[in-house]
């Protein structure tokens, strides 16, 4: 058995393991399950592959988008897929994901001017 | 049969757990709790990332009998011979190493929810594997009506894999002026739009190469169930002359030797016979008792955890569930990110999140260059406890084209890394 503590790899799990249960400790932070369900479409974290990447926009960019998406004439999926949430469930995804990227100063504000991403809406 | 404990099994499995073998000073991490996970379909295997992911110090492991997952979404295309069947392999090798799921391949036979432990036939016996939380994703069984119904001669396809190949070699084995004959099984059963797509794409496989072909689709549903106004223009106008579409077709009989099938709306044969049953949940829930639903069929679950009404630690996701919404692979992978998040929760000493929202999206080939889409959202609705549909979410695309027949590829390339990789 003594040879098991010379075993990086194994030592390396203890390490992440450890990790892992420091985290564990924490709620979950919010938005985490509603921006799970832009997953199927987005990637994992929203980082792909995918459609559009949308870990890398900030959480105003985001929000902006969302709700342009649910509030216009529906011509994309997406159209609809924004209109299964509310307002403040939209915000609260915006926020998460914006959040997984690191992006600087990402807490919203949600009135940030933007391009809206979406290369089917000019169909 | 003698049954192995679980330390004994994973010895002979090679799979001895990293949990076992650790140095005392660590010795709280084997206080990990432990999540079984039955089904390795798109339920199953996102229900076990995202627990790992989530969950961190969690001990995760997923039963599947098979060594890999073959999609049905897509497969229709792999029927048709447009896709290999390559392309709809899922392994399982990165939940294994990216994300640290213990995976047992054999079949979960029983459930003993007293002991909260749960019986998996393998090749080395029959073990016993303990858990804190259960959850149970084995898709669908089949009610086939009386008669003689042999799989071998008459695939449903209904589960991707051996069945997939069948139906394509009998596809391309169809003659000139041969006749496809197939069912819809009365709602709800698994992809409310595939049977539709199906008829589709094989119609159009006919349509160019073969002449004077008809396909016959038997829907024992009063119309056309999901999409009906993308197929209900395939059907009348791409395909008019080939797909013959005849509603309240109930099936009451089929024989698989004579590809013979009676139905309430009349008896048909045809070079053909794609019987694709009535449905209900997987074998594992129903044996369980957990099939407590009106009709019996289906699993009664709370939808903030997706708890079995009889047993809250026993968790029921995906097709074989009652909560009323669609059948379906995104859908399962939506359940399955609710139930993970509850799970892991729960293990923290929490309450489950109590606004859930899930998500339904798809792609339907209807030609081998056009596709069309389906979405809808749920949101709970603490008033009923009920999963509500969000209706201005819900609807389908205004035409099929082949944008969408191109995005088809990447929303599935998508979903499948989502859920396994």
């Amino acid at each position: 058995m003594n040879r098991l503590y010379k075993s990086p790899p194994l030592l390396a799990g203890i390490a992440v393991l450890l990790a892992f249960s420091q985290t564990s400790l924490a709620a979950p932070p919010a938005g985490q399950l509603l921006a799970s369900q832009c997953a199927q479409c987005h990637g994992t974290n929203g980082s792909g592959p995918g459609f559009d990447d949308i870990d890398g926009e900030s959480a105003g960019e985001l929000f902006h988008e969302l709700l342009e998406m649910k509030n216009r004439r529906v011509e994309s999926i997406m159209d609809k897929q924004a209109r299964g949430y509310t307002d403040a469930q939209l915000l609260d995804i915006a926020n998460y994901l914006a959040g997984q990227s690191n992006a600087a100063a990402n807490t919203v504000s949600g009135t940030t001017k933007t391009s809206v991403k979406n290369k089917r809406n000019t169909d | 049969m003698s049954r192995l404990n679980r330390r004994e099994f994973l010895k002979l499995a090679g799979l001895a757990s990293m949990m076992a073998i650790l140095p005392r000073a660590v010795s709280a991490a084997t206080t990990a709790p432990r999540v079984v996970v039955c089904g390795g379909g798109f339920g199953g295997a996102t229900v076990a990332k995202y627990i790992r992911m989530w969950g961190g110090n969690v001990d995760v492991t997923l039963v599947e009998p098979n060594a890999s997952h073959i999609s049905c979404i897509l497969s229709n295309l792999v029927v048709t011979g447009q896709i290999s069947m390559g392309r709809i392999n899922i392994g399982y090798s990165s939940l294994v190493q990216k994300h640290g799921v213990n995976l047992v391949q054999g079949k979960a036979i029983d459930i003993d929810p007293n002991g909260r432990t749960v019986g998996v036939e393998t090749k080395d016996g029959v073990i016993d594997l303990p858990y804190d939380h259960l959850v149970l994703a084995p898709g669908i069984d089949f009610m086939p009506a009386d008669g003689n119904w042999n799989t071998e001669m008459t695939p449903h396809a209904w589960q991707a894999g051996p069945q997939t190949t069948l139906l394509k070699k009998q596809l391309a084995a169809v003659p000139n002026f041969g006749t496809f004959v197939m069912t819809v099984p009365k709602a709800p059963y698994r992809c409310p739009p595939g049977p539709y797509e199906r008829a589709c794409v094989v119609a159009d496989y006919l349509k160019r190469k073969r002449r004077n072909t008809k396909v016959i689709v038997l829907d024992a549903n009063p119309g056309i169930t999901a999409e009906p106004d993308g197929f209900g223009r395939a059907f009348n106008q791409t395909y008019a002359g080939i797909i013959q579409y005849i509603p309240n077709a109930n099936v009451t009989e089929i024989d698989s030797a004579s590809k013979r099938i009676v139905t309430s709306a009349g008896t048909f044969t045809g070079n053909v016979l794609n019987y694709i049953p009535n449905q209900k949940a997987g074998r594992l829930v129903v044996d369980a008792g957990l099939a407590n639903d009106a009709t019996g069929r289906w699993a009664a679950v709370d939808p903030l955890t997706y708890g079995s009404t009889l047993y809250p630690e026993i968790h029921v996701i995906g097709d074989s569930q009652a909560t009323g919404q669609p059948k379906s692979g995104h859908m399962a992978n939506s359940q399955a990110k609710v139930c993970a998040d509850a799970i892991v929760r729960a293990l923290n000493g929490e309450a489950p999140d109590p606004n859930p929202v899930t998500a339904s999206a798809c792609y339907s080939p209807i030609t081998s260059k056009s596709a069309s889409w389906l979405t809808v959202n749920y949101q709970y609705n603490s008033q009923t406890g009920l999963m509500q549909r969000v209706e201005s979410s819900f609807g389908e695309a205004a035409s099929a084209n082949g944008d969408n027949f191109e995005d088809m590829f990447t929303w599935a390339e998508s979903m499948f890394a989502d859920s396994f990789a």
